[in-house]
């Protein structure tokens, strides 16, 4: 079956998606599975009364089947108790879609998975006991493989000429106000400027919080820098998305690592 | 209602001209080129006068013309084979980052034989950049391959200065110039190309046939053993409807291109401006000017590329993406990743390429659709925030 040959239902809740929005209260619990590598991302918010689920709402980015699916999700969950819908399946999900394509059986049908990190939040602050194999403390590693290497080779210490940067991709590592400010000032010269944090958000001074929110600077957060690569010079780097626990290449030019 | 189609990179119509000066050769003129009967010297002479236009189309000899089954033939013939030609002399070959999927792949294949590849990395345009590539040059390189512009987001290579620096180094320059044949000016004496693939679908001509360019004292070894066609290189009968086909849109493509072109880059500028000003957190995949005139490459924040497809597909446009999602690998276009992109960047593309049958109507219907598409799928995000202004 070609990617794009979905059945009449797959489309149907594609391009009329049921439930979309999020939901919030004491009673409401949110889910969120998947990440942007593999292109998806969803979040299954469910309202619980007593052990029964009176209302559920999704948000997707993702493909065609990743939409369908949150959506399909949330409609089945509705009236379920919290044990019922611990025991839905993606298989469950796709059967009442009339099917998915086999390529995305996998990838964009995690909204069950979703469905159920809610329900698992849920039980877990009420404080009831819950199985959950996932939160294993990782390990940070502080070194940086490459930064000597290639020390004036794409990588720099701080950055003199503005010049030097035209058109150039550079990473920024943040290391407080002068780095995120370094970073700001580069976008004069470039279009392509990530600033790299491996906290969840940027503890800086609310002026320079506002110019970089209006800048065109990407900042990547949970996000580790491992290691430098090229051949002779900088031509990419090797991420850790920290959230995520995954490791991908990146092509920049340069690399600044104010300290 | 007919579909908008503006996917001309993936397949174009064959011109109505093309198919009436095809249509003699399947019952009438069928003979064999190798067949000395009149029957056979008929098509000998269909064949041989091909081979001259589409040698004249790029500034070619006669001679170094090998007609294929299509480029993808073409490539491994003209990679392949010239690789295993010359082993002896090194073993070491260099392709671009942003080479088409079947560049890759050959690599691939020749690195399990025994070759060492390197990828030469491209700019934040997707253009290759002159000194990381000189800089991989060894005593050991025989050939450097170079797509002549990106089928993906149409950047246009610097095909001379590569032409030019392999030609000072003693190396073999093979450029894969499908994507680029019909939209710019190919010459391969004036660009410095010894073996080139090309398609003739991309000129509006048949499936299922192409050319490998192979200049004199660029020999390769053939791939396929037969009955010695085309100088030995590629064995097999030729396809002389085929050919024929290719011959016309060649000829056809030599006379409309410049009118073409101009059409095309009115479309395309109209798009690109249209859609950058008007969708917010929007840019341009690709460079700015050195860019194929058809090709309209653009990404959005916060939504995915399938996604986008699909929604043209209900507004009756046929267009394409960069998205994993529509992929075989579910990978993201590895183009998009070498100009420094991340993977979900990468995923929430738009592809528009216009054709030689696309009117100015047919960019007023997308440029229509667009916001609203985007919009929807943005406020079913959960990734998207808009920037604070």
């Amino acid at each position: 079956m070609k990617s794009t040959k979905y059945t009449e239902k797959v489309l149907d809740h594609f391009r009329n998606p049921r439930n979309v929005g999020t939901l919030e209260g004491d009673d409401v619990a949110v889910g969120k599975v998947g990440n942007p590598t593999c292109g998806d991302i969803m979040e299954v918010f469910i309202k619980i009364d007593g052990d029964k689920i009176v209302d559920a709402k999704f948000r997707t980015f993702g493909c065609g089947s990743a939409i369908a699916t949150t959506s399909m999700t949330t409609e089945m969950v509705k009236g379920m108790t919290l044990d019922e819908a611990m025991e839905l399946t993606r298989q469950d999900v796709a059967d009442e879609l009339d099917g998915l394509p086999p390529i995305k059986m996998h990838c964009s049908n995690l909204a069950a998975d979703a469905l159920h990190e809610a329900i698992k939040s849920y039980r877990k602050g009420r404080g009831e006991e819950v199985s959950d194999e996932s939160e294993l403390v990782k390990e940070e590693v502080e070194c940086l493989i490459g930064k000597d290497e290639f020390l004036d080779k794409g990588v720099s210490l701080s950055v003199e000429n503005l010049d030097d940067f035209i058109d150039q991709r550079v990473l920024v590592l943040y290391s407080g106000d002068e780095s995120v400010d370094t970073a700001i000032n580069l976008t004069e010269v470039t279009e392509r400027v990530i600033l790299l944090t491996p906290d969840d958000t940027l503890v800086i001074n609310p002026e320079l919080a506002e110019r970089l929110a209006n800048s065109s600077v990407k900042v990547l957060y949970q996000s580790r820098l491992l290691e430098v690569r090229g051949e002779f010079e900088v031509e990419k780097v090797l991420i850790k998305n920290l959230d995520e626990d995954e490791e991908y290449e990146l092509f920049v030019d340069q690399v600044v690592i104010i300290e | 209602m007919k579909e908008i189609y503006l996917d001309n990179q993936s397949a174009k119509p064959v011109d109505s001209r093309v198919i009436e000066e095809m249509m003699p050769y399947f019952a009438e003129k069928y003979g064999n080129p190798s067949a000395l009967h009149t029957t056979g010297d008929i098509a000998t002479e269909a064949l041989e006068e091909s081979r001259k236009s589409i040698a004249n189309f790029i500034n070619a000899d006669e001679d170094e013309i090998i007609f294929t089954s299509g480029a993808t033939e073409a490539i491994n013939i003209g990679i392949i084979g010239y690789a295993l030609k010359n082993k002896r002399k090194g073993n070491h070959i260099i392709i671009s980052e942003v080479e088409h999927i079947s560049i890759h792949n050959i690599a691939k294949y020749l690195s399990r034989e025994g070759f060492e590849i390197s990828k030469a990395p491209v700019d934040i345009y997707g253009r290759v950049d002159m000194r990381k590539l000189e800089r991989r040059i060894t005593d050991k390189t025989i050939l450097i391959s170079v797509g002549y512009a990106s089928n993906e987001i149409g950047t246009i290579q610097p095909i001379r200065e590569i032409g030019k620096l392999a030609e000072e180094k003693g190396i073999a320059f093979h450029s894969d110039a499908v994507a680029a044949e019909g939209l710019v000016p190919i010459d391969v004496k004036r660009d410095g190309i010894h073996l080139m693939a090309l398609s003739s679908n991309d000129l509006y001509g048949p499936k299922g046939v192409g050319v490998l360019y192979m200049r004199k004292k660029y020999r390769v070894n053939p791939i396929m053993i037969g009955g010695g066609q085309e100088l030995g290189i590629r064995s097999g009968s030729e396809d002389v409807p085929g050919i024929v086909g290719m011959k016309a849109a060649a000829e056809i493509m030599q006379k409309e291109m410049p009118g073409e072109v101009k059409r095309f880059t009115g479309y395309r500028d109209r798009m690109i401006k249209q859609i950058l000003e008007e969708i917010p957190d929007s840019y341009l995949n690709g460079h700015p000017t050195e860019r194929l005139a058809s090709n309209t490459h653009v990404r959005f924040d916060g939504i995915e590329g399938e996604s986008i497809l699909l929604s043209f597909k209900d507004k009756g446009i046929a267009i394409s993406t960069g998205s994993a999602c529509t992929s075989k690998t579910l990978e993201p276009s590895h183009t998009l990743i070498a100009t420094g992109l991340l993977h979900e960047e990468a995923h929430g593309s738009l592809q528009i390429t216009t054709g030689r049958f696309n009117t100015s109507q047919d960019i007023d219907s997308v440029l229509k659709v667009v916001p609203e598409i985007v919009t929807r799928l943005r406020n079913l995000s959960p990734i998207y925030k808009a920037k604070k202004v």
